[in-house]
């Protein structure tokens, strides 16, 4: 009897040892060093015969550190794989000379058959590993697989050893090539209490949670952890397509979140991130976000002279806005919160987004005007999770203030972008309010502003052949935005105008007027004084004119069979084009273009064109729009459709005849 | 150029030495200075001072005015070190609009990074500044020293550096101890070069220049180098990595490289030439065994950047690169030759300037400092063959639009020789197309288009050889302006000669192709191969017409049209012939087929500016004749 029981207690130990363990290093199977193809995937380059992670936390004697373990191994088909696979890179993080991410025990070699059938084993030289600094906040480990050729396993494992155990590591399953299996085990100390979320399309082969007995040992107090392990089997490739939004949005993964933990000096538990409330405690406490929206007297002074003379909020809040937009220059990195205070950005002229929109906050709550932050999750950052509170999902702050009971958001790290109107990168989803007046709440981000452009031509033929009249076009929201910043990449609007002009040989610009290229708000209004030369039809006899005179679609933007993912446009866009033609008395029409009516399901896109003829005048109009900012895989032919009879209503001609 | 003999150094030198507040206001840059301008470089003063072989310092003083966001990058300054070059005493200031002080710059506000995302490894850390400024314009002043222990490589003077950057005054003073021997060499240099000598009898030459008026892009425009205003420096008696040298032309400069650099890098282990002797045995031809060991460096070794040593010039020993099973391009190249000499048969290494654009060595001035990369020849009695070792695909013998058309350097036991790689013509450079279409009435195209590419051409598709047939249609479905293009059957075969050519097969599907309207059906006579693009007129040329590379395409598509249609088009027929070029296009109808013949060829070489309109002129002719469209009319 006593015997049995030792071998149950002996069973089971053994079990959780062999749970979730590693797979050995440098053994690697015939038949995969002999495997040509992958078979679910015969296209691939490349394969992860198999993938380990591991996540966790111990006492280095001084701090917490976080261990993070990797192991690969990859089947590599050809060449094409080398580069991609073989070329190793390590990103670690950085904060300062003292705080960083170091990488260690780097392990690699590459097994492949002799041409006796040997197996032949090369390994990396460790001198052969060169750590670069990348920028202030990020360093890279390299390295290159040595003897690759067709065919060949390569195998490497590393450790990347972290004082930032707030971040717990995530893992992210998919890859751009197919993965036979993968495994994460993030064993996590019961001080700390982390929220764990799976996302994506993809289902776990292997979720397991136990309890492993005091792993943990701080200051002779032992401690229990909880040992996870998530494991996904013959994992597809992501392929990615045109216009889409961030691959992390569509890649399984599972990602980490601390919520809590236990404060080893005093025992008390101290959440991090149980529920709103929590977080919008601790961001208004914040130095570098709550303190910074705060410095109301600072910002007084600043604006003083801004807002002078202005009566009513909009105007005190587009001058403000424009303010900000023009004395603190982005720096390109994005932030939720300020780096060193928003006083030292407005001094140097330099800050991240969190400095530059905290202190467009922190002037317009100066204004009085009622202004929170807005934290969101740019496209490439991907979607935030809804189901329980985080705030690492977010890693953008924009303003949102409220006038005459309109809400109007704002990013100020864009000197061109007009009042109300957001980035294309902030366009993802919703967003958090942070209210210093109420608890926070979600918000949907969408821009209220569509992509719009109408132009009218307005010619008459000559008795030369030539066609003259004037070209106006306005440019509104995105449209006028992008507009403005093709007008900008020139030193002056003469030499975009003669840009323009050189650019087309059969049209002269005889005179210009651009206005409203600084008034952002405003719709950009380009009118150009133009002289077509002739260009088709021979002689005077029959003659023939394209409404698309400034260039036509000639090429369907979608080309897939199937699509897998959303086509992503990122807001509504209307065009418009009114096309008049007077033609000289002793001509007639011939041919006029058809008219056009075709709708996307469910009004979600439409294209109209028309024609009139009366007493020598010619109009063609045409009209299309597109109402979603997303359409869905489903909608993709629908899409492909829609443009392929947009490309031959485009093929439109008027020809005349002479009497 | 005038050379004038200027002995009073103390004058020579005024510039650097006085120490005169700058007036940097925008207001004091001469008005003829701001078209096109997207900065202004105010001053621009480097003075060199080469002492002895291994102690050469530079000094720099450097102004530039940023009049708007495009010329911000002209404001940046980054700044390469390492352990042999080092940068010392850097100060800048930035000034505002009126040329008055704003803000201190200390070598403390400099980033010092050394990622590089294209190499494993580089041993040069890169400083960088960019300056911050909210409003434009503004100014921004730098003033650094760099050192450097070596004189294989000596710096350049770019009189003028970018596009869109006039120049108000720049100069480069030299100061050489005369046993060195300092040689330069000047491109397109207008001004006066001042020579004399120092007190400590040095010696010292002055370019300079005023009143640059800034360039803007000019489409098929030459090299900058052969426009542009440029100095190149070299010393016959230098020292590089601790060892000295000394040439005055390429054939020293080559015995120096193949002795000091080269010699006993290229042993390679029994094994490995046991494997050699194996591989070749039983071949009689030295090409054939050339073509062997070649298929074995490309299926064994793969290109990896690193650069280590100053400029990295030396490549790695044979065994490394036999080890590693990847290298640099010396590296794969040193390999290349190890193999072949194994094999008993002679190759040179050769620096090469590798680049579309074609950048020969200059036959009159030596200096290691104007190739980039390292290719081998085989000299074989009776043809040259060239090999182009870093990659893992390039048919053996072929060069590619990366090295081809120039002038490069053997490096050999008997001394360096110049030579010149193989010129892809024109009529070389081929793409010859030939489609068998069938227009049904519903406007639906079906048919088979069969294309070759040859020569520089082969490059269009070579990168597709290897992908996946799923990745092949994607790109293939992107590459012909076909609407609506089903892929019924597409493949892709390559003879890899060394006038390589791919054959591409594609069987193709197209709905409402043709728009059928009124029993009128209307159709893209051409959507194989159309120029979407012409050049812009450029009124007041600066640059002659350079065109790098000639090509030829032809096509010749025969369109079986629905029963019971007709032509009912104005006739197509354009010819167009140039010294540039030539353009043929038009249709004809044989029983109930419309036959559609395209040619255009453009050839290499440069051309007068005052061609420039022609030039476009003949786009916009092509461009129109390429989208042409034919109207098919039921008979009645």
């Amino acid at each position: 009897m006593k015997r049995i029981s030792y071998l149950t207690i002996l069973f089971s130990l053994l079990l959780s040892a062999t749970y979730a363990s590693d797979f050995p290093f440098a053994a690697v199977a015939n038949d995969a060093l002999q495997q040509k193809k992958y078979l679910p995937d015969t296209g691939a380059h490349a394969v992860v015969l198999d993938e380990f992670g591991k996540t966790f936390i111990s006492d280095d004697g001084n701090h917490m550190v976080m261990y993070y373990e990797y192991h690969v191994k990859i089947k590599l088909f050809d060449s094409q794989a080398f580069d991609a696979e073989g070329n190793i890179e390590i990103p670690l993080y950085k904060e300062d000379g003292e705080r960083f991410e170091t990488v260690r025990d780097i392990k690699a070699v590459t097994m492949f058959l002799d041409e006796n059938g040997g197996l032949q084993t090369l390994e990396l030289d460790p001198r052969k590993v060169f750590q670069t600094s990348v920028n202030k906040y990020h360093d890279v480990a390299k390295f290159a697989m040595p003897g690759l050729r067709k065919g060949c396993v390569i195998e490497y494992k590393y450790t990347v050893v972290s004082p930032f155990i707030f971040n717990f590591h995530d893992w992210i399953f998919q890859s751009d090539i197919p993965k036979v299996h993968s495994e994460y085990n993030a064993r996590i100390p019961a001080i700390y209490n982390y929220n764990a979320i799976l996302r994506g399309p993809l289902k776990l082969s292997t979720n397991k949670a136990e309890l492993d007995r005091e792993c943990l040992s701080v200051n002779g107090i032992k401690c229990d952890c909880s040992n996870m392990t998530y494991g996904i089997d013959n994992i597809p490739a992501f392929k990615r397509e045109d216009y889409m939004t961030a691959s992390k949005n569509f890649l399984s993964g599972i990602y980490f979140e601390l919520s809590e933990y236990t404060n080893l000096s005093n025992g008390v538990r101290v959440k991090v991130t149980k529920d709103w409330q929590d977080i919008d405690r601790s961001l208004k406490g914040s130095e570098f976000f709550g303190s910074q929206i705060k410095r109301k007297e600072l910002m007084r002074e600043r604006i003083k002279d801004v807002i002078a003379g202005k009566t009513n909020n909009l105007d005190k809040a587009k001058a403000v806005y424009a303010f900000i937009q023009k004395n603190i220059k982005w720096n390109g990195f994005y932030s939720k919160y300020s780096e060193d205070g928003i006083k030292k950005a407005l001094d140097t002229h330099s800050g991240l987004v969190g400095d530059i929109n905290l202190a467009l906050i922190a002037a317009l709550k100066a204004a009085d005007i009622p202004t929170d932050a807005v934290l969101l999750s740019t496209r490439e950052h991907g979607l935030v999770n809804k189901l329980y509170p985080t705030e690492s999902d977010f890693d953008y702050v924009i303003a949102k203030t409220t006038i005459d009971n309109k809400d109007y958001l704002l990013d100020a790290t864009d000197p061109l972008l007009g009042f109300g109107m957001l980035p294309m990168r902030c366009i993802n989803d919703q967003g958090r309010v942070i209210s210093f007046e109420k608890p926070s709440y979600w918000m949907d981000i969408k821009s209220p502003q569509r992509r719009n452009k109408t132009t009218t031509l307005e010619l008459s033929l000559m008795p030369n052949g030539k066609l003259k009249g004037t070209y106006t076009c306005y440019s509104l929201g995105y449209e006028g935005y992008e507009k403005r910043k093709e007008i900008k990449k020139f030193n002056t609007l003469d030499e975009y105008i003669e840009n323009l002009d050189e650019k087309s040989t059969k049209i002269k610009i005889l005179k210009s007027s651009v206005s409203n290229l600084d008034t952002l708000d405003a719709p950009l209004a380009e009118i150009y004084e133009i002289e077509i030369e002739p260009t088709r039809g021979t002689g005077m006899q029959r003659l023939s004119f394209s409404p698309f005179t400034f260039g036509q679609l000639t090429v369907n933007p979608f080309t897939l069979n199937e699509r897998s993912y959303p086509v992503d446009m990122g807001m509504p866009a209307d065009n418009k084009l009114v096309y008049t033609l007077t033609i000289p008395n002793d001509y007639v029409l011939e041919t006029s273009p058809e008219p056009v009516a075709v709708a996307l399901p469910l009004s979600c896109g439409r294209l109209v064109s028309a024609f009139t003829f009366d007493s020598g005048r010619c109009t063609y109009s045409q009209l299309y729009s597109f109402e979603k900012p997303v359409y869905s895989p489903e909608e993709y032919p629908y899409l492909k459709e829609f443009y392929n009879k947009l490309l031959q209503s485009e093929k439109a001609e008027i020809v005349i005849k002479k009497k | 150029m005038i050379r004038k003999l200027f002995i009073c150094f103390v004058l020579l030198f005024s510039s650097y030495i006085s120490r005169a507040q700058e007036n940097y206001s925008v207001s004091a840059i001469p008005k003829e200075l701001m078209p096109y301008a997207s900065a202004i470089v105010r001053k621009d003063e480097t003075v060199v001072f080469i002492r002895e072989k291994n102690n050469v310092i530079y000094r720099y003083k450097f102004a530039v005015t940023v009049l708007n966001k495009n010329g911000a990058d002209e404001g940046e300054l980054v700044l390469w070190h390492n352990k042999s070059r080092t940068i010392k005493n850097i100060k800048g200031m930035i000034y505002d609009e009126f040329g008055k002080p704003v803000s201190k710059i200390s070598e403390r506000d400099f980033r010092d990074d050394n990622y590089t995302p294209n190499s494993l490894f580089e041993d040069v850390k890169y400083k960088h500044f960019t300056p911050v400024s909210v409003s434009y314009p503004y100014t921004v002043e730098y003033e650094y020293e760099l050192f450097s222990n070596q004189t294989f490589n000596l710096e350049h003077w770019y009189g003028v550096g970018s596009e869109a950057t006039a120049v108000e005054n720049s100069s480069f003073i030299v100061s050489c101890k005369p046993s060195l021997q300092l040689r330069y060499k000047e491109m397109n240099y207008k001004g006066t070069l001042i020579t004399g000598k120092d007190d400590a009898g040095n010696d010292l030459y002055k370019w300079s220049i005023s009143n640059f008026k800034a360039i803007r892009h000019e489409p098929y425009s030459p090299d900058k180098i052969n426009y542009l205003p440029n100095v190149r420096l070299a010393v016959n008696n230098f020292t590089y990595e601790g060892v000295d040298g000394s040439y005055s032309n390429w054939n020293e400069l080559g015995k120096w490289i193949n002795d000091k650099l080269l010699t006993g890098r290229d042993e390679l282990s029994a094994a490995t030439v046991a494997k050699v002797k194996e591989l070749t045995d039983g071949i009689n031809d030295p090409k054939e065994k050339a073509r062997k060991l070649y298929e074995y460096l490309q299926n064994k070794t793969r290109y990896i950047s690193i650069q280590v040593g100053i400029g990295g010039y030396r490549p790695f020993k044979a065994t490394e690169v036999d080890e590693l099973s990847y290298g640099d391009c010396k590296g794969l190249v040193n390999y290349m030759h190890a193999l072949l000499k194994a094999a008993g048969i002679q190759s040179w290494y050769c620096i090469v300037n590798g680049n579309t654009h074609k950048r020969p060595l200059q036959a009159d001035f030596a200096s290691p400092d104007q190739a980039n990369h390292v290719i081998l020849c085989l000299p074989f009695k009776s043809d040259t063959t060239w090999l182009e070792c870093t990659s893992q695909h390039i048919p053996f013998g072929f060069l590619g639009d990366f090295t081809d058309d120039r002038t490069v350097l053997a490096c050999t036991a008997e001394g360096g020789k110049l030579l010149k790689t193989p010129k892809y013509t024109a009529d070389d450079n081929r793409e010859i197309q030939k489609g068998e279409f069938t227009l049904a009435e519903n406007g639906e195209l079906t048919g088979t288009l069969e294309t070759t590419f040859k020569g520089t051409q082969y490059e269009n598709r070579d990168y597709l050889l290897l992908e996946s047939y799923e990745d092949q249609q994607k790109y293939i479905r992107k590459a012909y302006p076909i609407n609506n293009l089903e892929i019924a059957g597409l493949s892709l075969k390559a003879t890899k000669e060394i006038k390589p050519s791919i054959n591409e097969t594609l069987q193709l599907k197209s709905y409402e192709y043709g728009t059928p309207e009124n029993g009128r059906i209307s159709f893209a006579l051409n959507s194989v191969n159309r120029l979407s693009e012409t050049p812009k007129e450029i009124r007041n040329r600066y640059t002659p017409i350079y065109i790098n590379r000639g090509y030829t395409d032809e096509a010749t598509i025969s369109f079986t049209l629905p029963a019971g249609y007709h032509a009912d088009s104005e006739p197509l027929n354009t010819t167009l012939t140039d010294n540039f070029g030539s353009y043929h296009a038009d249709f004809s109808v044989v029983g109930n087929k419309l036959i559609y013949h395209r040619k255009l060829q453009l050839k290499d070489g440069s051309y007068s500016k005052e061609d420039y309109d022609k030039l476009v002129a003949f786009f916009e002719a092509v461009r129109n004749a390429d989208y042409f469209d034919v109207v098919l009319a039921k008979n009645k």
